[in-house]
């Protein structure tokens, strides 16, 4: 436990023990070890006492031999407690609450995608209540469409309302809620629909037995002690949340939270738990291929690696194209194979620009990037130009909790303790601290927001540099500009005030001003004293890591290319077509001459492509990402593909050995190669164990010891049972055998622990519950601010907006489910994708004589392109939003100036 | 040294008299006793023209159940495949779609559902782990076979045949 904590003393059944004061007895009870049953608390919820599970008895003083019956969740762990958790009276009480919890809960545990993983079992186990007395008929309810993530299944409800309290109170959403008329209470939606909030997928995990079920799961469903899972890192965005990804034959069957508490802490977002799914689609490369302008003709390894290395390398000037969504190692790989000077990052120069800005403003400046989970500490928040919600969402997840900081300071200050859930609510009535916006248009922030502003790009940054000069103003004379009520008026003195205040900004809007103007403004409130925090939102998950390796960008490859330097060309992991525009893309594919890609899912580079290697998706490959904070994050493969997919550094080491015989044993070997040559990377060597680690002589199973048909899976393809894989480039192992404890933090493949099934068994993986993993929260930051720095402020760069006659600025508009390069080609998510729009304000529809939903068109570089008009009136004149990376706008390098007619 | 048992005989190492070197009376003793067995219960059966009868309790063959309208019990829980001490059985859960209600009787059901014979050991804990009453063990073998492969029993070796008439009940083991 950490040092210089006030600790008190309690007795759990006569014994003596030390733990932190400020704690409820339940989460005290839970992090000392003791089984206690619960329902209703949750560890980022806190208490309510509704579910009457926890009972302890709890003694006055050592001669107190009666007691009295308490709810452990709503009692504070104060010097001197004395309870029992094992008194007869408790254990009664507990296990006849659960009878009466379960008189109506269906005997349905068979069908129940729960089953094995259900708090519920575990808790009726745990309290003893083995046989159902109640034979009476049982209340039923309608279940509800709630959309493809969710599965509704009302009558398996406990009523713990941990949905409500999840989905309402903590995630900010509007349309889950609980209707009640005497015994019947019903978690719902007013009526069937999809479940809107961007995170809804977690009542998955916070529901403690099966009314919310994962519904994609369900289309091919699996037991959790039958899923193979290793511990992995979304890459649906850049704040590199972490997750467990589970596998059964062959294919990826669902996506879990896998706690840390640096980043994600108990949740994630609805994209990154659904949207896998393309790791299974039928797209998928599987095999290495020759292709020509008619025919594709399949590959073993061994041709493939022959062939690329006669008629690719061969040529004397090859390039490498890197991805942001590839490993740092895939990265490297590449750099390695090409050489320095052939070597170029897989983005246009304007992201590549903005990515190398945040990196630079996060090492050399002198405000420190807070981590995912410490946003939810600041309590005051300006948010410049970025839709957080869309593009980072468990960025706008945290900005939330920050949001009821400053309320919450008035509970506190009338002593109600910090997990008395229900009590701090009923102090702070919904209020929300100081966050402001400014944005380009209406954000769904915007209903937490102190204020929203909506401005043009530009316009942002130069409101930005204003609020620089007004926290300068405020400081420098006490009772400045007190009375103002303009909106950098009311941000800087917000800012000011608060203890901690946090600005937010990211690459979204491709404005490198807005970037600066953030750092500014951190800066002179770090200048003022203030414990001031940075975030950028960067936009893909390695765009950090790529981006530390890379020192020239696609657009210089373009250039060299168009120039004829270019004979072949290798690209990791990334489609062009997504980047640039079409004819770019077309025209450098063509300069370039031959073209191998190492690639997951077919796309339009791979139909360009001479030579396809089937490279791994997540699921499939293991390597190193660095997310929005300079974090260095491990994941690993899964399981061993029956086909030829691999992880794309390891391709890369293939076509080194076959052309130079320099060959890297196994990915340890190669993040040595990358440290010795980028020093400044070293710490990923410290991300995580290495393969040759054991716990005592054992790996770590990716598979429960309960994995079952294991001499049947396979059985119908060879009858003599293979040799299980062997994985070289981790200490994890593919098989059940290995090491049952609780193994390293970066390397938990499931949380499991004795009588605790379901995922409230991570209390068992933390020091303290709601705190660190055992050894400490996974991932290295790379990027630390120095005291040393002394970097100076930016300089105001931008010209205010103006509009044009007859063209408008359209800038990028992005949607959680759409934007993502890969997640939409799954059918779940892609079912959420809305329809192609371009938004405009209304004043500008009125001029040009247009109306919702009619059809324009917009012209641009010789791009013509027709969708329907929407109207957004927060959008400043002159400016229109076109989705980003939707089919109908994928490759348009955003912002620029088109022409709009009506058709 | 102690025996164990108390039941062990001292081997007699004694030159043979007279009378055992005539060898004729042991030879006539042991076929008293091969005579006298010639009247006694065979300890054999004709298999296959006869067969044994079986224990009440003995452990054959599994088939997968329908219920009294025919429809599949197995729900694909898992549970035999879990309790499986050989780890032998597995399967693959589908959902039912509407208007396969007649099929299969809850919402979930086996798409695949595969036993390895060679591996499987009789135990039965398949059967008494089954919350559906859905997988028994039956009093057939599993029939020879000159290929491996032969002994991975599919849903279709498995399931009991659907019934012809649909208002005839479907018997079930008793």
């Amino acid at each position: 436990m950490p040092l210089g904590l006030i600790m008190a003393k309690i007795f759990v059944d006569n014994i003596e023990y030390e733990v932190p004061d400020g704690k409820n007895l339940l989460e005290v009870c839970l992090s000392l070890g003791f089984n206690l049953t619960y329902f209703c608390w949750h560890p980022a919820m806190h208490s309510v006492g509704a579910c009457r599970q926890c009972g302890v008895i709890n003694f006055k003083d050592e001669n107190d031999k009666r007691g009295r019956l308490v709810m452990s969740c709503m009692q504070a762990a104060t010097n001197g407690t004395r309870i029992s958790i094992e008194d007869p009276r408790a254990r009664a009480f507990r296990a006849g609450n659960i009878e009466a919890l379960m008189l109506n809960h269906p005997h349905d545990c068979p069908v129940c995608d729960e089953g094995g993983e259900c708090h519920l079992q575990d808790m009726t186990v745990m309290s003893g209540h083995n046989y159902r007395r109640n034979t009476f008929k049982k209340r039923t309810h309608y279940n509800q469409y709630l959309g493809p993530f969710i599965n509704h299944e009302m009558n398996r409800c406990i009523q713990c309302y941990r949905c409500v309290r999840f989905y309402n109170d903590y995630a900010g959403g509007k349309d889950l809620a609980v209707f009640a008329a005497h015994d019947d209470v019903y978690f719902g939606r007013q009526e069937e629909g999809v479940l809107e909030n961007e995170f809804s997928g977690n009542l998955v995990e916070v529901c403690p037995t099966g009314v919310f079920t994962d519904k994609v799961l369900r289309k091919h469903y699996t037991r959790k002690w039958d899923l193979t899972s290793a511990p992995s890192v979304c890459h649906q965005c850049s704040l590199g949340c972490n997750i467990l990804t589970s596998e059964r034959y062959g294919g990826i069957r669902r996506i879990l939270t896998r706690y840390n508490g640096d980043v994600n802490g108990y949740f994630i977002c609805d994209r990154g738990r659904f949207g896998y799914e393309y790791t299974n689609s039928d797209q998928r490369i599987k095999q290495p291929s020759k292709n020509t302008d008619n025919s594709s003709q399949p590959l073993s390894t061994e041709d493939a690696l022959h062939d690329v290395k006669d008629s690719i390398f061969s040529k004397k000037n090859i390039i490498g194209i890197g991805s942001p969504r590839a490993s740092l190692e895939s990265n490297f790989m590449l750099k390695e194979l090409v050489g320095e000077n052939n070597f170029y990052g897989g983005i246009p120069k304007r992201e590549s620009d903005l990515v190398h800005r945040v990196i630079s403003i996060l090492h050399q400046g002198k405000v420190k990037t807070p981590s995912l989970k410490e946003v939810e500490s600041y309590d005051a928040i300006l948010i410049l130009g970025e839709d957080v919600t869309n593009t980072a969402p468990m960025l706008a997840l945290a900005v939330r909790q920050a949001a009821k900081n400053q309320p919450r300071e008035k509970a506190y200050a009338l002593r109600i303790p910090q997990w008395d859930d229900a009590a701090v609510r009923e102090s702070v009535q919904g209020q929300t601290g100081p966050v402001y916006l400014l944005t380009t248009h209406h954000t769904k922030l915007d209903e937490i927001a102190t204020k929203a502003e909506y401005a043009a790009p530009d316009d942002i940054a130069i409101t930005g540099f204003e609020i620089v000069q007004q926290i300068t103003r405020l400081s420098q004379s006490a009772n400045g500009d007190e009375s103002s009520q303009s909106f950098t008026a009311s941000v800087a003195r917000d800012l000011l005030k608060a203890k901690k205040p946090l600005i937010i900004s990211g690459t979204s809007l491709y404005n490198t001003a807005i970037i600066q103007a953030a750092a500014n403004i951190a800066y002179s409130l770090k200048d003022n004293g203030k414990d001031a925090g940075l975030v950028y939102a960067v936009p893909e998950v390695n765009s950090m890591g790529m981006s530390m390796l890379e020192q020239k960008n696609l657009d210089d490859a373009i250039g060299r290319a168009k120039e004829g330097g270019v004979d072949a060309v290798i690209i990791a992991e990334n489609d062009l077509y997504f980047r640039v525009d079409r004819d770019i893309a077309n025209d450098f594919l063509k300069n370039c001459h031959h073209v191998l890609v190492l690639e997951n899912l077919q796309n339009e580079t791979t139909t360009k492509a001479d030579y396809i290697l089937p490279a791994g998706t997540f699921a499939e490959s293991t390597g190193t990402v660095v997310n929005n904070e300079g974090r260095a994050q491990r994941f690993y493969q899964v399981y061993k593909p029956s086909n030829e997919m691999r992880s794309s550094w390891d391709w890369l080491n293939e076509i080194r050995n076959s052309i130079s015989g320099v060959h890297a044993e196994n990915f340890d070997a190669v993040v040595d190669e990358m440290i010795k040559k980028y020093p400044e990377l070293a710490k990923v060597k410290s991300v995580a164990p290495d393969a040759n680690f054991r716990k005592g002589t054992q790996k770590i199973p990716r598979e429960t010891a309960r994995y079952s048909g294991r001499t049947a899976m396979l059985a119908n393809i060879n009858v003599s049972e293979p040799k299980p894989p062997v994985d070289k480039d981790s200490p994890l192992s593919f098989t059940m055998e290995g090491y049952q404890g609780v193994p390293p933090s970066p390397d938990v493949p499931f949380f499991w622990s004795p009588g605790w099934n379901s995922v409230q068994s991570i209390n068992r993986y933390q020091t303290e519950v709601g705190g660190a993993l055992h050894g400490g929260n996974p991932g290295v930051r790379l990027l630390e601010p120095s005291n040393e720095n002394k970097s100076g402020y930016f300089n105001q760069s931008t010209e205010k907006f103006s509009r044009r006659e007859g063209e408008w600025l359209v800038i990028p508009f992005y949607h959680i489910y759409g934007s993502d390069e890969l997640s939409v080609k799954g059918p779940a998510l892609a079912e959420r994708i809305p329809p192609v729009y371009i938004a405009m304000n209304g004043k500008d529809l009125e001029k040009g004589n247009l109306k919702d939903g009619d059809h324009i068109e917009i012209t641009f570089n010789q791009n013509k392109l027709s969708i329907s008009v929407k109207s957004e009136n927060t959008l400043p004149e002159g400016i229109a939003g076109l989705p980003k990376g939707f089919k109908e706008t994928t490759g348009i390098e955003f912002p620029f100036w088109g022409r709009i007619r009506k058709v | 040294m102690e025996s164990l048992t108390n039941r062990s005989k001292p081997v007699d190492r004694r030159p043979m008299n007279l009378w055992e070197k005539i060898y004729l009376p042991a030879v006539i003793k042991g076929l008293g006793i091969t005579l006298k067995h010639l009247f006694k219960k065979k300890a054999t059966y004709n298999f296959p023209e006869q067969t044994r009868p079986f224990s009440p309790v003995f452990r054959g063959l599994h088939i997968l159940n329908r219920d009294e309208e025919g429809r599949e019990r197995c729900t694909a829980c898992g549970l035999c495949a879990v309790a499986c001490p050989a780890e032998a059985i597995t399967m693959e859960a589908a959902e039912r779609k509407p208007g396969e209600e007649h099929l299969y009787r809850e919402e979930k059901y086996a798409a695949r559902y595969e036993i390895n014979m060679l591996r499987c050991i009789f135990c039965g804990f398949c059967e008494e782990t089954c919350p559906k009453d859905a997988i028994y063990l039956t009093e057939t073998f599993a029939p020879a076979n000159y290929q491996r492969k032969g002994f991975i029993y599919g849903k279709e070796d498995l399931l009991i045949p659907f019934p012809e008439k649909e208002n005839q009940p479907v018997t079930e083991k008793p």
